[in-house]
């Protein structure tokens, strides 16, 4: 076994035994284990970006052929994750970044990540600014959909009353879920919308390579359109809590759905 | 081993609140300088709170049946009552019964309502004032110091003490599940009801930074503005001003509701949608209970937080059942240790100890030296037990000698065993009266002795 494949089984492990952790901290509202599993995340992440490096360093090429992009979504949810844990304190969030980017690392073993033929024009600019874009904004909403589904959970307990002693003194509050939602539209919707125009753009000015709308396009804008809707709502009528927290989900299921089809049709026809 | 641990008291639960009254201890110095010098106890610390009396004791060469009737007498003579009165309202405990219900009280598992804070304090006055008087030694030391870290224990490990008991606590609970952090939020008393004041007060020291009091009489607004430090208003002005606060505690004696859904629907716009907390505690109601189905808005009436109240207190008492698995388990230990307060047993540790320490130190000088022949591992072995041994003849002969002076053994026996860790025991740095932090690292440890020597 090379070092890759032992590197990545390690990734796998502190993962999985992360996300079992936290989740079992989460129901027996254990601390000392919640720490662990974030310190095993943490483990983890770093082993992941060491892989990441290690991948670009032996082969550059890496980056174009767009092997890997799975295991990049993944590492950039954790990411935010981290980020989110230094401003609001919010490890709870580990709940959804942590089993998503256990499934996301495996999903880029198992699936190869999506192949994708880079065009030969503007081949930087396209991928940093689509690419980066997406992969960041997927990282965004996997914690707008973490934070919408405790949000209307919690939500749903002080209204209707019900389990309250249950809810534990650890669990953040909904307005801590609500802050990052509107992160997520706030900045997720801006790099979505120059994601998605950027490859658009990129079809006007390549040569032999003219625009047509097919299934996969129409799919990123309709997810588009709902998302734009979620941002006006948003700062517009001022949303807050539970429908923004819904309307995220809805998103994020949306993206989920444009990113497998994406997958399945760049393995069929690259 | 002949000295027992005696305790005698009486609580909420074992007498009414007349004879609680007639032998609450007032100067609790004096009975217990009074004890030691009327009672065959060698030690002795009381605690006097409203809810209880507690004397714990340490007895030697005296039975203990002998002792407490001792403790009684003197106990129900200092207040000025009878011994046969007293005797049908207190309980009786000796050795590990006594140390198991001391360790109860601590971690509040037989307060009024467990889990609540106060007791350890309590406990931790009454011992520093025993410290003080010198009725305090080596055991009721041990045992006190023990108590505090197993109460800390319970309060880590079990969510005894996680959840508000009052209905004015819940409501600051509630509120941080909604706001987080409750110091940028503003609130609003409709009322003045004594209920709403105390949520109110506990909502200011929680955090909560402005409050706004809406009263029909003015006057009494005022008086409560000037102790609540707020703004007061005439409730007309109310719907004008709900839009500036996050959380509003009604409690006025209207027989309609004061606020309306509508209203509050307008107020939301007002707001941008942000959250709103209503606790209602009049009755009837002053909240329209539609407020609640309005997004970003949770209304709490009394009966919720009463529900709430008693659910925390059911989930309370199943963390119980925890603490008291935890409650065991310490007992069990401090008996072990209670058991080691004689010669043989700590000469037997110390002895052990040196010898591990020595075998483990063999063990690394081998895997370093390679591999070498029986004859000579078995003459290295011989010599790193001897030196164990031999080093500690001195301080055995000086334990041997001290204990054969009266009231000074347990002291020393005690000491050698902390001194050489010999119940492998870790004190958490605030368990007990102005502990000094300090690291022992074995590294810090030689370059403490290197220090040392260049020193001299």
């Amino acid at each position: 076994m090379g070092l890759f494949d032992s590197l990545h089984i390690v990734i796998i492990a502190l993962y999985a035994l992360g996300t079992v952790l936290f989740l079992t901290s989460v129901f027996t509202e254990n601390d000392r284990l919640k720490r662990i599993a974030i310190w095993l995340a943490v483990l983890g992440f770093s082993f992941n970006t060491v892989d990441l490096a290690l991948t670009l360093s032996r082969d550059p090429s890496a980056l174009s052929g767009g092997t890997f992009y799975f295991n990049i979504i993944g590492w950039c949810a954790l990411a935010l994750y981290f980020f989110l844990w230094w401003r609001l304190r919010l490890e709870y969030l580990a709940i959804t970044a942590l089993p998503f980017a256990l499934l996301l690392f495996v999903a880029s073993l198992a699936l190869g990540g999506i192949k994708v033929v880079m065009p030969p024009h503007l081949t930087a600019l396209f991928f940093g600014l689509h690419i980066g874009a997406l992969v960041l904004t997927l990282g965004a909403l996997i914690m707008a959909f973490g934070a919408g589904a405790a949000f209307i959970y919690y939500n749903r307990k002080l209204k209707t009353k019900e389990g309250l002693a249950r809810m534990g003194q650890n669990i953040p509050s909904l307005d801590k879920f609500d802050t990052v939602n509107r992160w997520a539209v706030l900045i997720g919707f801006p790099l979505y919308t120059l994601g998605l125009f950027s490859t658009f753009f990129w079809y006007l000015i390549a040569p032999f390579k003219p625009f047509a709308w097919d299934i996969m396009k129409i799919g990123s804008l309709a997810v588009w359109f709902l998302y734009a809707f979620l941002f006006h709502q948003r700062l517009v009528l001022d949303w807050r809590g539970r429908k923004p927290a819904i309307l995220a989900i809805w998103v994020f299921a949306g993206m989920c759905i444009s990113l497998i089809h994406h997958t399945i049709t760049f393995r069929a026809v690259p | 081993m002949n000295k027992q641990i005696i305790l005698i008291g009486l609580n909420h639960r074992t007498a009414g609140v007349e004879v609680r009254e007639k032998f609450a201890l007032t100067d609790v110095d004096n009975f217990e300088q009074g004890l030691m010098a009327n009672c065959p106890v060698q030690e002795c610390l009381a605690l006097s709170t409203c809810n209880r009396v507690e004397i714990v004791a340490v007895v030697k060469n005296v039975p203990s049946d002998q002792a407490m009737n001792a403790v009684i007498q003197y106990w129900a003579t200092a207040c000025n009552g009878s011994p046969e009165l007293l005797i049908e309202d207190i309980y009786q405990y000796s050795d590990l019964d006594a140390v198991k219900h001391i360790f109860s009280v601590a971690s509040s598992l037989d307060s009024m309502v467990m889990g609540e804070p106060q007791i350890l304090g309590q406990l931790k006055d009454a011992y520093r004032s025993a410290v003080e008087k010198g009725t305090a030694k080596t055991i009721i030391n041990r045992l006190l110091h023990k108590s505090f870290s197993v109460a800390k224990r319970i309060r880590t490990e079990t969510a005894i003490a996680s959840s508000a008991v009052s209905i004015s606590y819940a409501a600051v609970e509630l509120a941080r599940k909604i706001f987080g952090d409750l110091r940028p939020t503003k609130a609003m008393l409709v009322g003045a009801g004594e209920m709403a004041e105390l949520a109110a007060m506990h909502l200011l020291r929680n955090g909560v930074q402005d409050i706004i009091i809406a009263n029909r009489t003015l006057s009494r607004a005022r008086e409560l503005a000037d102790s609540l430090g707020g703004e007061p208003i005439q409730i007309e002005n109310m719907p004008d001003r709900l839009h500036e606060v996050d959380i509003v505690i009604s409690s006025t004696g209207s027989p309609v509701s004061v606020i309306r859904a509508r209203d509050v629907k307008a107020v939301l716009r007002k707001r941008k949608n942000k959250p709103m907390f209503f606790i209602d505690i009049a009755v009837p109601r002053d909240i329209d209970p539609d407020v609640n189905t309005l997004d970003n808005v949770y209304l709490y009436d009394i009966d919720d937080l009463t529900e709430v109240v008693d659910e925390n207190m059911a989930h309370r008492q199943e963390e119980a059942t925890k603490a008291r698995a935890v409650v065991d388990l310490e007992t069990e230990t401090f008996g072990k240790w209670l058991n080691s307060l004689n010669i043989q047993p700590t000469i037997v540790d110390l002895v052990g100890k040196a010898e591990d320490v020595a075998m483990r130190e063999l063990h690394k000088t081998m895997k370093k030296i390679g591999p070498v022949d029986e004859r000579t591992r078995s003459s290295l072995e011989r010599l790193v037990l001897s030196i164990a041994h031999k080093s500690l003849h001195e301080p055995i002969c000086f334990l041997k000698r001290r204990t054969q002076e009266e009231g000074s053994a347990d002291r020393f026996i005690d000491l050698a065993r902390r001194m050489f860790n010999l119940d492998d025991e870790t004190v958490p740095p605030d368990a007990h009266l102005d502990r000094k932090a300090a690291t022992c690292s074995p590294e810090e440890i030689e370059k403490y002795v290197e220090v040392s020597k260049k020193e001299q």
